[in-house]
Parts: C-alpha cells; sequence; structure tokens
C-alpha cells in the first residue's frame, strides 16, 4: 500500500519509493526516507499529512505520499 | 599564526541556525528565518574580537545542505564552496534535535581533510526534552571537537570559536570512508549511501538517549490542528494580519510617530527661522521639499518599525511555516506550489529578498512566476502609504492594511491563474514537502535587531533617494519651462504639472485624474516612499499623523479635502500604488532571477495592468454603489482595459516560447 492509504498514528516501514523524479527520490533519502526505514505518520492538517522521519517533522502532500510504498 | 588569516565555513543542515550563529559570531544582522531555505547565497564576515581574541578570522555563512551531492542550487553553492574554496576549518552545525538525519552530512564533509568542528546547536529544545547526547563519546567517535551551542542566545560561542582556531593546520581523520565506487553507477552510489547512513544509525544509537520520541503526538499536534486547519487556517492567519497592522497602523505606531512627528516639525520650523532671509524658493526647497517631504515619509517610521517587529517575532516563531502548508492547497490549482509563499511572506518586509528567495523553487516557470508575483505583498515601502490612506480617509486604519495583504495574496492566485492559461502550461503534478520547525518563543532580541537594522535603510533610503525625489518635484513644479519662478495659483504652468498631466488624464477612469496624484504615482515607480513625499510636497503638507486625537474620531478631513478625493476614489488610488511595480530595486531583482527580458517584461507589465485594472474596478464598482451613477471616464477606461489586458497576454505568450526553447535545451 502506499503512504496516502495508512492511517494516523500508524508508523509504517517503507518498502520503496515509485521514481517519479531523481532528484525529489534523492532528496526524500538525505532526509532518511527510503527502503527500510520507519516512517510515522502523525496528523492530517489541511488536507497534508503531517510525517516524522527520524527526528524530523515534515508536510508532504498527498501526491508525495502516494509514491511511497510501505508496509505495516 | 597570529597574522595569517582563518577561514571558517559554517555549514550544516537547513534550519539548523548557520545564520543565527553567523550573526551572533560577527555582528552582521542577516536575515534568518525558523524554516529552511533563507539563505540562499553565501557571505562572509570577519568575527567580532570577543570571539577572535586577537586572530584574524573570517566567517562563511553558506546556505544549508543535506548531503554533499547538490540537489538543490542552494545546496550546489555549498558543496562547490566546500571542495574548491581555500577554507581552514569547518564548523558543522548540527541540529541537536535531529541528530541522525544531522550526521549523514557530517560524514561527508569528515572525509574531505579540511578540519572539522562540530557545533551541537539547539542544544537548549534537548535538555528539555530530555534528550541527552553524550559528546565526548561523539567527539571521539567522530575524530573530532564536539560544542553544545545555543547561537540564539550565544551560549557555547566562545568555545566554539577556540576549538575551530586550535584545529588549524591539522589533517582531519574521517571515522568513515566510502568505499572505491564509480560516481555515475546510480545503484552503486545508492547502496555506498546507505551503508553511510548504517553507519551513522550506528554513532547515534551509542550517544543519544531519548525520553521523548519525534513520532510521539504531542502538544505542537494540538497546536498545528487548530493553526493549520483545512478551514480555519485562514481566518486564523487573517486575525494575526489584522493584529499586525492594528498594532502598528492604529495603536503602538501612530502613538509613537505623535512624537516623532512634533519633532520633525519643529525642526522644520526652527531651519525656517535660520533662513529668513534667503530667496522665497531657495527657503520653500529646502522647508517644503526636502524637510516636508522626507519628514512626511521618516514620520512613518515608528508604524513600520512596530510592524517589523511583529513580522520578524512570527517568522521566529515558527507559525509561517504553517500558513505556507494552509496556502499550498490553493496554491496547486494556480500552478505553484506552497514553496513559492515563502518568497512572499518574505516579501512582506521587503520585495527584494522576496524576489531572491524564489531562487529555491526548482521549476523555472514556477520561480519565474513566483519572482513576478511577489512585488504584489505590501513591503515595509507600501507601509506609510497604506497608513496615510487609512488614517486620512477611512477612520479605522486596521482593515484597510489587512484587506491589503489579503487582496494582495488574492491578486497573487490570480496572477499565477492568469501566467498559466496564458502560458498554456499543461498540468504538472507537483510534489510538497516542507519541514515543520518546532514552534517556540520567539526571540525579542532578535526581531529587534532585525526592527533596527531595517529602520536604518528605511532612513538610509528617505535620507537618499527619497530626498533626491522631493527636491526635483520641488524644483519641477517651482518653474515652468521658461525657467521662471511659478506665480501662486499657477500652478498648471510648472513643469511637473505639464508632464504629469498627461498621465493624469490615463487615471481619470481611476477616479484620481489630477496631475498632482499622477506625479506621486509616477515618483512611486522609484520607491514607493515617494508617493507619501510627493504628495507632501504637491499638496504642501508636512503632517500627515495628525498631533490631534482627530485621526482616530473623524479622519483629518484637512488632508482629505486638499486632494479633493472621494473615500472610493482614494481606495482606488491606493490600489493602485500598491499593485504597480514597487520600486526600481524589485524590478532589478525580477530581472536578475528571472533571467530572460521577456518575462521581465511581460512581467513588469502584468504588474501595471494588474494595478491599473484592479484600480479602475474599485472606482467605478464603488462609485456606482456609493452614488448610483458610473465613474468618471468608464468608457475610456473600459477601452484601456481591454488594449491592456490583451497586450500583456501577448507578452506573457511571447515570454512562454523562450521558456520552451531553454527547456529543450536543458534536458
Amino acid at each position: 500500500m502506499t503512504l496516502a492509504q495508512g492511517s494516523i498514528g500508524n508508523s509504517y516501514i517503507v518498502e520503496s519509493i515509485s521514481n517519479q523524479d531523481d532528484e525529489l527520490t534523492d532528496f526524500l533519502f538525505t532526509l532518511g526516507c527510503y527502503a527500510g526505514e520507519r516512517i510515522s505518520l502523525i496528523s492530517q492538517i489541511s488536507g497534508n499529512l503531517v510525517i516524522s522521519i527520524r527526528d524530523g517533522r515534515y508536510n508532504i502532500d498527498k501526491n508525495l505520499a502516494e509514491l511511497i510504498q510501505v508496509i505495516e | 599564526m597570529k597574522n595569517k588569516e582563518i577561514r571558517i565555513a559554517l555549514t550544516g543542515n537547513p534550519n539548523s541556525g548557520k545564520t543565527t550563529l553567523y550573526n551572533a559570531l560577527t555582528g552582521k544582522n542577516e536575515r534568518a528565518g525558523n524554516w529552511a531555505g533563507v539563505t540562499v547565497d553565501k557571505r562572509e564576515s570577519a568575527l567580532k574580537n570577543t570571539y577572535a581574541a586577537g586572530n584574524k578570522v573570517i566567517a562563511i555563512d553558506l546556505p544549508g545542505a543535506y548531503s554533499m551531492s547538490p540537489f538543490t542550487s542552494e545546496e550546489s553553492i555549498t558543496s562547490d564552496y566546500v571542495k574548491n574554496a581555500e577554507i581552514d576549518v569547518l564548523v558543522n552545525i548540527i541540529d541537536a534535535t535531529n541528530l541522525s538525519r544531522s550526521m549523514f552530512f557530517t560524514t561527508q564533509l569528515l572525509e574531505l581533510g579540511i578540519p572539522v568542528v562540530i557545533a551541537l546547536n539547539k542544544s537548549d529544545i534537548n535538555s528539555k526534552k530530555e534528550t541527552i547526547i553524550d559528546i565526548e563519546k561523539l567527539s571521539k567517535q567522530m575524530n573530532c571537537p564536539v560544542v553544545s551551542t545555543i547561537s540564539t542566545s550565544g551560549t557555547g560561542l566562545q568555545e566554539l570559536v577556540k576549538n575551530a582556531i586550535a584545529v588549524v593546520g591539522i589533517t582531519q581523520k574521517a571515522p568513515y570512508t566510502q568505499a572505491k565506487i564509480n560516481l555515475a553507477d546510480k545503484q552503486e552510489v545508492v547502496v555506498a549511501d546507505r551503508q553511510r547512513f548504517s553507519f551513522v544509525n550506528s554513532i547515534v544509537s551509542t550517544v543519544e538517549t531519548r525520553k521523548v520520541l519525534t513520532s510521539d503526538k504531542n502538544s505542537q499536534d494540538k497546536l498545528d490542528s487548530v493553526l493549520a486547519h483545512k478551514w480555519l487556517g485562514i481566518p486564523i492567519f487573517a486575525v494575526v494580519m489584522w493584529g499586525v497592522f492594528s498594532i502598528s497602523q492604529t495603536y503602538l505606531g501612530p502613538y509613537i510617530a505623535d512624537y516623532l512627528v512634533g519633532y520633525i516639525e519643529s525642526f522644520g520650523a526652527y531651519v525656517g527661522t535660520l533662513v529668513e532671509g534667503a530667496s522665497p524658493f531657495l527657503q520653500s526647497l529646502l522647508i517644503d521639499g526636502i524637510i516636508g517631504g522626507v519628514g512626511a515619509v521618516v514620520g512613518f517610521l515608528p508604524l513600520v518599525m512596530v510592524m517589523y517587529f511583529l513580522i520578524a517575532l512570527l517568522e521566529d516563531c515558527g507559525y509561517m511555516a504553517r500558513v505556507a502548508v494552509v496556502m499550498d492547497r490553493f496554491f496547486k490549482k494556480v500552478g505553484l506550489s506552497g514553496k513559492s509563499i515563502i518568497p512572499m511572506i518574505i516579501g512582506t518586509g521587503c520585495a527584494i529578498p522576496g524576489i531572491m528567495a524564489s531562487r529555491t523553487i526548482k521549476n523555472e516557470r514556477e520561480r519565474r512566476t513566483t519572482a513576478m508575483l511577489t512585488p504584489f505583498m505590501p513591503c515595509g515601502a507600501k507601509l506609510p502609504v497604506i497608513a496615510l490612506f487609512a488614517g486620512v480617509f477611512f477612520e479605522d486604519a486596521s482593515w484597510v492594511g489587512t484587506s491589503m495583504y489579503f487582496l494582495g495574496i488574492a491578486l497573487i492566485i490570480l496572477g499565477a491563474l492568469l501566467t498559466q492559461k496564458i502560458t498554456g502550461t499543461k498540468y504538472r503534478k507537483s510534489f510538497f514537502i516542507m519541514e515543520l520547525p518546532e514552534y517556540k518563543m520567539p526571540s525579542i532580541k532578535a526581531a529587534t535587531l532585525s526592527m533596527l537594522d531595517r529602520a536604518k535603510s528605511f532612513i538610509i533610503k528617505a535620507g537618499t533617494i527619497i530626498l533626491l525625489c522631493n527636491a526635483i518635484i520641488q524644483i519641477m513644479q517651482s518653474f515652468n519651462w521658461q525657467l521662471e519662478l511659478v506665480a501662486e495659483g499657477a500652478e498648471q504652468s510648472s513643469i511637473l504639472a505639464s508632464i504629469a498631466s498627461p498621465f493624469a488624464l490615463l487615471f481619470v477612469p481611476l477616479g484620481f485624474g489630477v496631475w498632482q496624484l499622477a506625479a506621486a504615482a509616477i515618483t512611486g515607480f522609484i520607491a514607493k516612499e515617494n508617493v507619501v513625499g510627493t504628495l507632501a510636497v504637491v499638496y504642501g503638507i508636512t503632517n500627515f499623523i495628525d498631533t490631534e486625537e482627530k485621526v482616530l474620531v473623524g479622519g483629518s478631513s484637512d488632508v482629505a479635502s486638499v486632494m479633493g478625493l472621494s473615500a472610493v476614489a482614494a481606495l482606488a488610488y491606493l490600489i493602485f500604488n500598491l499593485f504597480t511595480p514597487p520600486c526600481f530595486a524589485a524590478i532589478g531583482a525580477m530581472n536578475s532571477e528571472m533571467q530572460s527580458k521577456k518575462w521581465l517584461i511581460g512581467g513588469v507589465s502584468l504588474q501595471l495592468g494588474v494595478g491599473y485594472v484592479a484600480a479602475f474596478i474599485v472606482y467605478q464598482v464603488g462609485t456606482l454603489f456609493t452614488t448610483g451613477t458610473l465613474g468618471d471616464g468608464f468608457f475610456f477606461g473600459l477601452v484601456i482595459v481591454v488594449v491592456l489586458l490583451s497586450i500583456v497576454g501577448y507578452l506573457i505568450h511571447k515570454g512562454n516560447k523562450s521558456i520552451k526553447d531553454t527547456s529543450l535545451n536543458k534536458y
């Protein structure tokens, strides 16, 4: 499933990132968002998702969440 | 060692506090913000002697980067600089609250051979959350000194600099060295980077103990769910901005301004007594033109300062990042993203750094559109104009400012939509990711410094370009083309009147077709404060901020009657001035960020067109509502509006073609 389908309050393991844009994938990598890493869905604000990767909090939109394949 | 210059580069992730640290070390006052991407270029300065301790030390502030492999243009500035420039020490500023992400970049820096000192910044937030980092262990494992710092209060900076000076000349030993790989092979790089991350993870797990996990819900989330709420977000933002305008323009600002204006008036009167014997022309040039015009602008300084102070507080507390989240939805619909909001928020202070901040946007069309639309935000120079009209024509000053602010945002969205439609850009899926900084108590000290710095440039501007413009205006209105002094009552024959009158004709459909107002609007293109200065000169008014309570109760009717404008026409005039190009300097900044003459011409035309059309609509519709008939020159204006729209459309269309060409070359 994609992160966009995940439920708030859960944490997931990133399975893969659908590569739409090399730069974006690389950027996510430097934040620590890549296959095997943990990602938590914290809340939803203004239609966007608040996630935590490592010890950072980010706001991402649904388009981006749909690119991130996760498993429980 | 004593005589050699030591060059220290400050590097680290975005929003780790590099610029705040740089300002503390050098005594400079560069713009810092509690979000990623405020610094877009490098800058350097000598260290204050309290830190340098007799050595000649230069600090270099670099844009934030997450990695040595550059993904954004600011990041490539950083990695190119670190690799190629002569640097003696790298100070790596780590956001101690996110050690595991920051250290990826740290391990890359440690491989360069240049001595590294780690500044574990924001250590105060860590102690609040009871996160403990074993500094000694970290230092041993990284083979470099680690100093705990709080850049907002200056804690630990002495020790940081001392350590940095001590390691000069040492060859850095890397704790982790990347295996030899083929950098062109994407797969190999990914594998190597993952190995690096697992090394970082192993270090972090031995040095860091956390009580509170970042993934836990906390009070910040509760605040977010209100402040960045889907529907409440914008009304809350409106209330916040109303508060800013209300405090700066209705309460605190004018209160202080009263005193200032009093001093300026008595200064003018005093100078008047000194030059009593001089020729009447020279007297009026000095008293009415220079002191009156500049004084009218400077009188608004307290209002501008209070606004700058409040906006600095808002930026520092972390709220602005939430505003970007709220606006993302709307901006996406018109082909921009939340990324465009940061330049616009910065543009509230001054359009020029705002336009420069558009550099962080990768997509060329988005970047150019943002640079073009950022000047619609009401900047500090526009504030005196807003305050003047709000005070003179509308009893309550704060709704005028707030509504102009949101009208600016609405025009930006409209302008973006127009650009998108005209350029015929196809739907492009955009992705939005933005770090959410933690809310914190804003620093009063930083806000004060930022306010004083801006006040300084406001005064410098008033004393140079505004003064010069006012003197020229005064001369032009004193003489006719035969270079004879214009007689009292025959102002129509002055050079100024004859130049401004043809323009005034154009403004008849907007409700302000008199040469005095036209002249003020035209000088406003050079710098917006000129509008106030020129009005003071051409109408011979020195005091725009009434020293009595008159402004608050009935509107200062004397100033209003001198200008002879209805409230609707005054609003149209205000709108025209706010949404036409802000100043020459901003146009210059647009030029350098857009890198395209066609876009620049298109952009300036769009601004002129939007200002004209918006003022036309406000005046005509407003007059229809208030008097039941259309305003003067409706059909004439309608023709101009239609012609303008087609010209602007045509020019931007041409600009779009050039974009397509350049993007073809690029890929």
